[in-house]
């Protein structure tokens, strides 16, 4: 990789680090992973693959919820972004079928308590 | 797609939940007038609120009403399906938000990702030190933000950059310090694994502006992700050329590499992590020279904490000025709490400095567990003390809580109710420091040893009222003439136990009885009679048999044999087992 100059540096800061609206994060420091993020990422990973969605899964660290891991933020065009706690494989399923094809948020799982 | 969400969440747990009939009035309504293809109703987790009955939050404007009321229900969704301004009187304004500054990113951006983290304003900080500011004029900035140590003592930033810039020496050295050794805490390895570049950019902006040439992580080998984000966020910089020679083109040089701690907590010290780092056996030294000036391989060397340095980027980047419009007079910015223990949501919370305990622990906590009150609070590990529930307003910075008997420390904030004694709880954060003292000193050695042995002959009902005595004594000898932090503030959890339940105490040694319950020696359990339904389940479950009887004499309790373990006294069904 090239070596950056004050101006490239500029550059890539005013780039978007969001490529698209059409994301899922999952929590993956000690703590999500503890609570079995790895297998939800994985599972994730695997069902946007399996049905060909559109939509990019990602890393990133603890929002700092931690009673609440594992921790996916998902966020779809024209849906407000939310973060679901305590996911298994079941409320993935969920995210899967209902946020993120058929557009409606999941009932009893989001925790908004991050703002 | 839809124009407006509502989230709904009952947060009364006094009485049945009505998160779901709300929701169903909520949604019938808007059928009833044709809005539900235009507005979506959710029932959620977590709110955000607590104890504040119905919650209804709209989003995307994040109007919140709390204590919804029946009949508010339809003039909020009428509102809505109207298309009109939010219900002013319903309204709920938040008394406390969180503030992220070394947060920031956490959770937001992917770790392991550079570009993500430069998209976000990363290293920009750098940039704006090494071709706007210069050494002298970084060091101005971190003056005017005022930022004081994160790691627990709260020393000002600047001073100690200053102090290292104006020796003149061959080489230097920084340091970031992420042995995060206090039980209970993990801010700092949240931050390097949430984002490990805000860290690293704060390093390479310290040692700009002292002149050091060499960068050490020094991080637990018990934080195996935190390393592994580290080295790879060293490895991106080093490619983009953040770290090396010839920084962005400058004529700025530096190297970063990670050592690993073996998790000896008296290696967080800095003058232990120094020896630890040159390969020495980890004990602290008499200070001065303190590090800035004479550190690591006798060079001058900065040693700062993971949140100091996560901090840094912004307040270079953003300017000195609009940091230190965040917090109180004497401590600026924010602080990351780690809020553990009996606590409904325990995590991180990081909020500008002058916030209450209370509304750290109950607004954004949720409080206790069990909904009870609280006792006390923790704070500042096995060097802090606990300030008890009737100081909970007190705003938190580096002076109020030393006035109380404890410490900011590192952030840890322990939760504790009615089951907890406090007796016990400086006895555990006690031997806590007797098994991590290095030994090297007689007063920490000795005096902590002994501490502890008196605060065991206490719990176990052996005690007398002279050893409370004896324990301040030994407590004041500790803090004046041991060598290190460790040894210093190891009798600050017994002190202000002291000072706040005294009579707690003295319950022990007097009544010997422990109120909270906690203490095994003094307490003991018992099979009521009346209550007995001589269903057998506690004989069947005590480990020992130390439950005698049948199903026709009914049951009793051998006390020599029984060992308190309480499995009786929670398989009864009919609270049948006594315990005092
Ligand atoms: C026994 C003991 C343990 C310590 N552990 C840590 C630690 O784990 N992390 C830390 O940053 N500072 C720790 N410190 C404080 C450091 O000695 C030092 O003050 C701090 O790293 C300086 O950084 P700051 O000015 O950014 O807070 C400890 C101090 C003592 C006495
Ligand atoms: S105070 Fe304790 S830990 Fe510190 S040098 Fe003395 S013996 Fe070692
Ligand atoms: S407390 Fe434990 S040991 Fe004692 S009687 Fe009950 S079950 Fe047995």
């Amino acid at each position: 990789m090239a070596k950056l100059t004050p101006d490239e540096l500029e550059k890539i800061s005013k780039s978007n680090h969001e490529k698209s609206s059409n994301w899922i994060k999952v929590g993956m420091s000690t703590c999500g992973i503890a609570a079995g993020a790895g297998e939800i990422f994985d599972f994730l990973l695997e069902e946007v693959k399996k049905r060909n969605l559109q939509i990019e899964v990602k890393k990133c660290g603890c929002q700092g919820n931690c009673y609440a891991e594992p921790l996916v933020e998902v966020s779809v065009e024209g849906l407000p972004a939310v973060t679901y706690g305590k996911v298994n494989k079941e409320v993935a399923t969920k995210i899967i079928e209902k946020h993120v094809i058929a557009k409606m948020l999941v009932n009893d799982y989001i925790y908004d308590s991050l703002t | 797609m839809y124009e407006k969400t509502v989230l709904i969440k009952d947060t009364d747990l006094r009485r049945e939940d009505k998160t779901r009939q709300a929701y169903t009035q909520f949604l019938d309504h808007l059928r009833q007038n044709d809005q539900h293809s235009r507005i979506q109703v959710v029932r959620v987790a977590d709110v955000g609120l607590y104890d504040k009955g119905l919650v209804i939050k709209v989003l995307p404007d994040r109007i919140t009403y709390a204590n919804v009321q029946d009949r508010d229900l339809e003039r909020i969704a009428n509102s809505l399906c109207e298309n009109k301004e939010a219900i002013k009187d319903l309204v709920y304004k938040p008394k406390v938000k969180q503030e992220k500054l070394a947060l920031r990113n956490c959770g937001k951006i992917d770790p392991e990702n550079i570009n993500e983290y430069i998209a976000c304003g990363g290293y920009l900080g750098l940039k704006r030190a090494i071709f706007e500011l210069g050494a002298e004029k970084v060091i101005e900035e971190v003056k005017t933000g005022a930022i004081r140590g994160r790691g627990g003592a709260g020393y000002p930033t600047w001073l100690k950059w200053n102090f290292a810039c104006k020796v003149s020496s061959e080489q230097k050295f920084v340091i970031c310090n992420a042995d995060e050794g206090d039980p209970g805490a993990y801010m700092d390895r949240s931050i390097l694994e949430g984002d490990p570049h805000s860290v690293l950019e704060g390093l390479i902006v310290a040692a700009f502006a002292v002149g050091a040439s060499r960068a050490y992580f020094y991080v637990r080998a018990e934080y195996p992700l935190a390393v592994e984000r580290i080295e790879k966020a060293i490895k991106a910089a080093y490619d983009y050329g953040l770290l090396g020679k010839n920084i962005l083109g400058s004529s700025f040089c530096l190297d970063a590499e990670i050592r690993l701690g073996a998790g000896a907590f008296v290696c967080g010290e800095e003058t232990a992590l120094i020896s630890s780092i040159e390969g020495r056996r980890g004990t602290p030294h008499p200070r001065p020279p303190y590090p800035s000036i004479k550190g690591l391989w006798g060079k001058p060397t900065v040693i700062n904490n993971v949140e100091t340095l996560a901090n840094i980027p912004q307040l270079i980047s953003k300017g000195g000025k609009w940091f230190a419009q965040i917090g109180t007079e004497t401590s600026k910015g924010t602080k990351v709490f780690a809020v553990t223990g009996k606590v409904k949501n325990s995590g991180l919370v990081e909020i500008a400095m002058g916030a209450t305990l209370r509304e750290i622990v109950v607004d954004l906590c949720g409080g206790t567990l069990s909904g009870g009150p609280i006792k006390a609070i923790q704070t500042g590990g096995p060097s802090g003390g606990v300030i008890p529930q009737e100081l909970l307003d007190t705003p938190v910075d580096y002076e109020n809580l030393q006035k109380l008997g404890s410490i900011m420390g590192s952030g840890g904030m322990i939760v504790m109710d009615e089951d907890d004694c406090m007796v016990d709880i400086p006895k555990f954060y006690l031997g806590f420091c007797v098994d991590e003292s290095c030994g090297k000193c007689a007063p920490c050695r000795i005096g902590g040893f002994q501490m502890l042995n008196y605060l065991k002959k206490i719990t176990e009902g052996r005690g007398e009222l002279n050893d409370l005595i004896h324990l301040k004594r030994i407590s004041y000898a500790m803090q004046k003439a041991s060598l290190c932090g460790l040894g210093q503030t190891a009798s600050n959890p017994v002190l202000s136990t002291l000072k706040y339940f005294e009579n707690e105490y003295i319950e022990h040694i007097v009544n010997k009885r422990c109120p909270a319950g906690k203490c095994n020696h003094l307490i003991t359990y018992k099979v009521i009679e009346d209550k007995c339904k001589r269903c057998g389940l506690c004989s069947t479950n005590c480990p020992v048999n130390a439950i005698s009887g049948d199903k026709e004499k009914g049951y009793s309790i051998i006390q020599e044999k029984c060992i308190k373990c309480g499995r009786c006294f929670e398989v009864c069904k009919f609270k049948a087992i006594y315990k005092k």
